[in-house]
């Protein structure tokens, strides 16, 4: 017989308060590692973008004024010699939908030439970038859109064609031929297709407006990204088009702020969380603490050393804790893995996916939780003056 | 087979409510030889209880000596004490207080675990042992709620007995037993001092009781009224 | 006789510890809920202005919202054929021609480091009568003047709208219009918007389109049968009574919400089960004196209602103690919010406001999750057998 034996019998002592205990505890960390696992992803979502150095450059006033094509090459003459940046993409928004679909797609259209360049995130091999400069209808989505809509339109597939209306004026439905799909988290819910293909069929329907609404410039490294985005503000601070530079995070945060600010959301839930489940343990463990003060006291007179009886008592508070965060992370983890949950609004998410790291996290932090709240009890316990505790009527 | 003596010297021991000084024994000599079977009787307040846990290491006294074998407890720390009682004391109580959830032969083994040298193979041997002494062999993987009040003592006293202790401290052990189990438990309690030698003090409001030790001891607010030889003890087995 | 109540009372302070965690664990979940509960009725009070039978806005053909709609004055000149629009003083139809645009300004909660799209909103005066709920705090600006008003919302949680402030406005956000007053529509989600003339903002931001046309209907006229006739073939546009179009924008919001609605429930239900823990703690350390409580002559149902009125007690001590961690969270961190509409590039302002009507919604909800945890521990406590727990050691 063990010390783990002995504490695992002692959480069978009173059945009734055990399993309310590990309900208590679990449903809790089931929010936790949602909300844990929510916060990984965007900050992974941050990370990929941090890496690609991409800056962009739109209009100072609104995102949706459009700028003159011309400007790209402004840009790309800041830095001839390609000393700070690699290549400048530019983009207009066509907010795609599919007709009978509520929410339109992110779908952009993007500069032929160097999309595979700035975009090299999109994992463009060199035959997908043949087939990308071979087709004017080419375009390349993200495996978040495809999963979205593949089931009611199968059409959405690699080498699918499928056809898209505009949101925006004037409007335009244009058909597009799928030629790779983007595997990567941070692209997941986009849909690119080439800015020529639009533009040309702007000026059939009588709209000659070769316009972005933002250039994304390709920069070789962290301090680079930073030069340029002072010297392309400057560069056109007193021009009709006043431009503001935001690296890709800066550009996506107030987009997520004005979802309610949902990572703030989910950090405060955890928190919430973390307090409600210590609180949880703490009173079982006060609870039976209280109980067990004459078991206690006859540990002690047997000769227990005091370290020993602590370590039985915190034990027990960790074990509880462990099983109970098991029981709440597992179903949660089980549901992600088998039905991720689809993307929620415009979170850059492909889907809510149970990640291995979460479901860690958060068993550790449940078990530090639980050593916490059993810290108190297993020191009073070790504290017991043994007479006392013979004596007392629980 | 250990078997101890106990010796007091000028024991006091007073306890402290609030502010004001309870003094429970003044004054304290006493004398018990090695395997001597020792009964202490009198009325609730007396300071009976009092004088086990000091012998026991369990409290310590406010003034006085306590010796027990070679070791004199009133200076030890804490964690001495807590040492010397897993080696050299085994204590039996009125409400036998078993682990509910563990089995019978689990509550006797718990006392060895505090010895980091013993293999698993050695304690269980030991348990087994001291389960046959109390006569409960068979029924050693019995929860302590399949168990009737006088088998649940017995396994306290396996219990008390599996670390081989110099003294055994009993503090009214037949207090919940009704007079045939009583009987029972005093015959093994006579068992073991006869046979196998073990001091033992016991004590207990019941004259019947203490008619088995050797010795009774009778006290009175904290200090000895008497202490009487007994009437030679019934042969161990008889019924009295 | 009845179990004073004093006795329950005074039980709960027996054990100071279990009874302290209970509550912090109550009111914790409380504090949430609360927050989700305010920011809930900040939204329906702010739609339940916004629900005028009487108004019908007008978009572009299939167009979503005001922001991707695009009509042209020949187009909206269409209008005039209906019959049912309402007339003013004069006899003209009330017929109010609006453009949408955005304008980037600082958030006033994190102190600027995050922007807002603000909606800016170019109007003619027919709009004061089209949309009666408008209340002009000071006066409204001059139709062909680089004024603006700014509603009440918009002035709280965005920066640079106070009166007399200068905003820059048009394409090039070189522009100033000046802030010569503010607004205030009860709540509606128009205090969230920036108004100003119409004609010199479509001429700042280089537009010949309207976003959208809002008409004031006739008294008693079905406002289903004019938008039939609006998106029928001889207007051929789009129209939505103003509640419609409401709802529709906010639906993600509500998604929102109803997500962290789900997780409130989840730990409401933890919430429960831990006062059902210490309820049965609570019942099992008191045998012996539940048992002494029946021999004197108290009934089973007397001991059972006892228990429930401790466990109500103690999950409102917690739920107080949440509420007013709330309010204190909502008073230290602000109690402002803004969203996106699910279809607008524009954002809504709320206020979370803890009115009365909450706060009796949150206790009586923590009444009945007292009530619920404590409904088993109190059953079993009022079927205890007397004697045997006499008996019991």
């Amino acid at each position: 017989m063990t010390m783990g034996y002995i504490v695992l019998q002692n959480l069978r002592r009173n059945r009734l308060r055990t399993a309310l205990t590990l309900v208590a505890f679990a449903l809790p960390m089931g929010v936790f590692v949602l909300a844990i696992s929510l916060l990984a992803a965007l900050i992974e979502i941050g990370n990929m973008n941090e890496r690609e150095l991409r800056l962009g450059v739109h209009h100072k006033v609104t995102l949706i004024n459009l700028l003159p094509d011309a400007m790209r090459r402004k840009i790309e003459a800041l830095d001839p010699e390609r000393k700070r940046l690699t290549a400048v993409c530019g983009m207009r928004w066509f907010g795609g939908k599919i007709p009978e679909e509520p929410a339109p797609i992110q779908s952009l259209a993007a500069d032929a030439d160097t999309f595979p360049i700035v975009y090299s995130d999109a994992g463009m091999t060199p035959e997908d970038i043949e087939a990308w400069n071979k087709d004017r209808q080419a375009a390349v989505v993200g495996y978040g859109v495809i999963e979205q809509y593949k089931q009611k339109y199968p059409d959405f597939k690699l080498g699918g064609r499928v056809s898209l209306k505009s949101s925006v004026p004037p409007y335009l439905e244009l058909e597009f031929h799928i030629v790779k799909v983007i595997e990567k988290a941070n692209r997941a819910q986009t849909f690119y297709f080439r800015r020529d293909y639009l533009t040309e069929s702007l000026k059939e329907a009588g709209v000659d407006s070769p316009k972005c609404n933002i250039f994304w410039v390709k920069c070789n490294g962290a301090d680079e990204l930073r030069e340029l985005q002072t010297a392309i503000d400057q560069e056109f601070s007193n021009s009709a088009d006043e431009t503001k530079s935001e690296d890709e995070n800066a550009f996506a945060a107030s987009f997520t702020q004005a979802l309610g600010n949902l990572p703030g959301l989910m950090n405060a839930m955890a928190i919430v969380v973390l307090v409600i489940v210590g609180l949880v343990a703490g009173n079982t463990m006060m609870m039976s603490f209280r109980e067990r003060t004459r078991e206690l006291g006859v540990f002690k007179a047997m000769g227990f050393p005091p370290i020993r009886i602590f370590t039985i008592v915190l034990s027990e508070s960790v074990m509880l804790a462990a099983i109970g965060a098991i029981i709440g992370i597992a179903p949660v983890w089980i549901g992600l893995t088998f039905y991720p949950l689809p993307k929620l609004g415009v979170l850059p998410i492909a889907s809510l996916k149970a990640s291995p790291a979460a479901a860690y996290i958060s068993l550790i932090i449940a078990i530090a939780i639980g050593a916490a709240a059993g810290f108190w009890p297993a020191y009073q316990a070790m504290r017991l003056r043994t007479v006392d505790a013979l004596r007392r009527v629980a | 087979m250990a078997s101890a003596d106990i010796e007091l010297q000028n024991v006091s021991k007073v306890y402290y409510k609030d502010r004001l000084e309870i003094p429970v024994i003044a004054g304290l000599d006493l004398k018990i030889n090695p395997g001597e079977f020792v009964a202490m009787m009198g009325p609730s307040g007396s300071g009976k209880s009092t004088l086990l846990h000091l012998m026991g290491g369990l409290d310590q006294p406010t003034g006085g000596t306590v010796r027990v074998g070679e070791n004199y407890l009133e200076n030890m720390t804490q964690i001495q004490l807590t040492k010397w009682r897993s080696q050299h004391v085994g204590f039996i109580f009125q409400m036998y207080h078993l682990v509910p959830v563990l089995s019978a032969a689990q509550n006797v083994e718990l006392p060895l675990l505090i010895f980091k040298g013993l293999s698993s193979a050695n304690r269980k041997e030991r348990v087994k042992t001291a389960l046959t002494v109390v006569g409960l062999a068979d029924r050693m993987d019995h929860r302590p709620n399949q168990l009737s009040g006088g088998q649940e003592q017995r396994v306290a006293i396996a219990r008390a007995i599996v670390t081989d202790p110099d003294v055994i401290l009993a503090d009214e052990p037949t207090g919940d037993l009704d007079a045939k189990t009583s009987q029972e438990i005093l015959n093994l309690l006579n068992l073991l001092n006869f046979e196998f030698g073990k001091t033992i003090v016991m004590v207990t409001h019941d004259p019947k009781a203490a008619a088995h030790a050797t010795r009774t001891l009778h006290l009175e607010k904290g200090e000895l009224e008497r202490d009487e030889v007994n009437a030679p003890r019934p042969a161990a087995g008889a019924s009295a | 006789m009845a179990l004073p109540l004093t006795y329950n009372w005074k039980n709960l302070f027996v054990r100071k510890s279990t009874t302290v965690l209970t509550c912090l664990i109550i009111a914790s979940v409380v504090g949430v809920l609360t927050w989700l509960v305010g920011f809930k009725s900040s939204l329906d009070r702010s739609l339940s202005f916004a629900n005028d039978r009487a108004k019908i806005i007008v978009l572009k053909q299939g167009s979503t919202s005001e922001t991707n709609s695009a009509i042209a004055p020949e187009d909206a000149n269409k209008l005039t054929q209906l019959q049912s629009l309402a007339v003013d003083a004069k006899g003209e139809p009330l017929k109010s021609p609006e453009m949408v645009v955005q304008v980037s300004l600082p958030r006033k909660r994190d102190n600027g480091v995050t922007f807002a799209n603000v909606a800016v909103r170019g109007v003619t005066d027919t709009a004061f009568a089209v949309h009666p709920n408008i209340r002009l705090l000071s006066r409204p600006f001059a139709q062909g003047q680089l004024e603006v008003i700014v509603g009440v919302q918009a002035a709280k949680q965005f920066g640079g709208l106070e009166v007399g402030d200068v905003v820059q406005l048009g394409y090039g956000g070189n522009r100033g219009f000046t802030v010569v007053g503010h607004f205030s529509a009860n709540g509606a989600p128009v205090e969230s918007e920036i108004w100003g003339p119409l004609t010199v903002l479509m001429s700042s931001y280089s537009r010949t389109a309207y976003s959208s046309v809002s008409l004031r209907l006739r008294d008693g006229v079905d406002a289903k049968a004019v938008v039939a006739e609006i998106e029928g073939p001889a207007i051929e546009m789009t129209g939505k009574t103003e509640s419609d179009y409401w709802t529709e924008q906010t639906s993600n919001i509500r998604i929102y919400m109803m997500i962290v609605g789900v997780l409130v429930g989840i730990m409401s239900i933890a919430a429960i089960f831990a006062i059902a823990n210490t309820m049965y703690a609570s019942v099992a350390g008191r045998t012996r004196e539940i048992a002494m409580l029946r021999t004197i002559g108290f009934t089973p149902n007397q001991v059972l209602l006892g228990f429930l009125y401790e466990s109500v007690f103690l999950s409102l001590i917690g739920g107080v103690l949440g509420l007013l961690a709330c309010a204190a969270w909502l008073s230290l961190a602000g109690n402002t919010k803004d969203m996106f509409g699910s279809n607008t590039f524009t954002t809504m302002g709320f206020e979370i406001r803890l009115g009365p009507a909450i706060v009796v919604k949150a206790l009586g909800a923590v009444a009945a999750v007292g009530l619920l945890g404590a409904l088993f521990p109190a059953w079993r406590a009022s079927k205890l057998q007397v004697i045997k727990a006499m008996r019991e050691a």
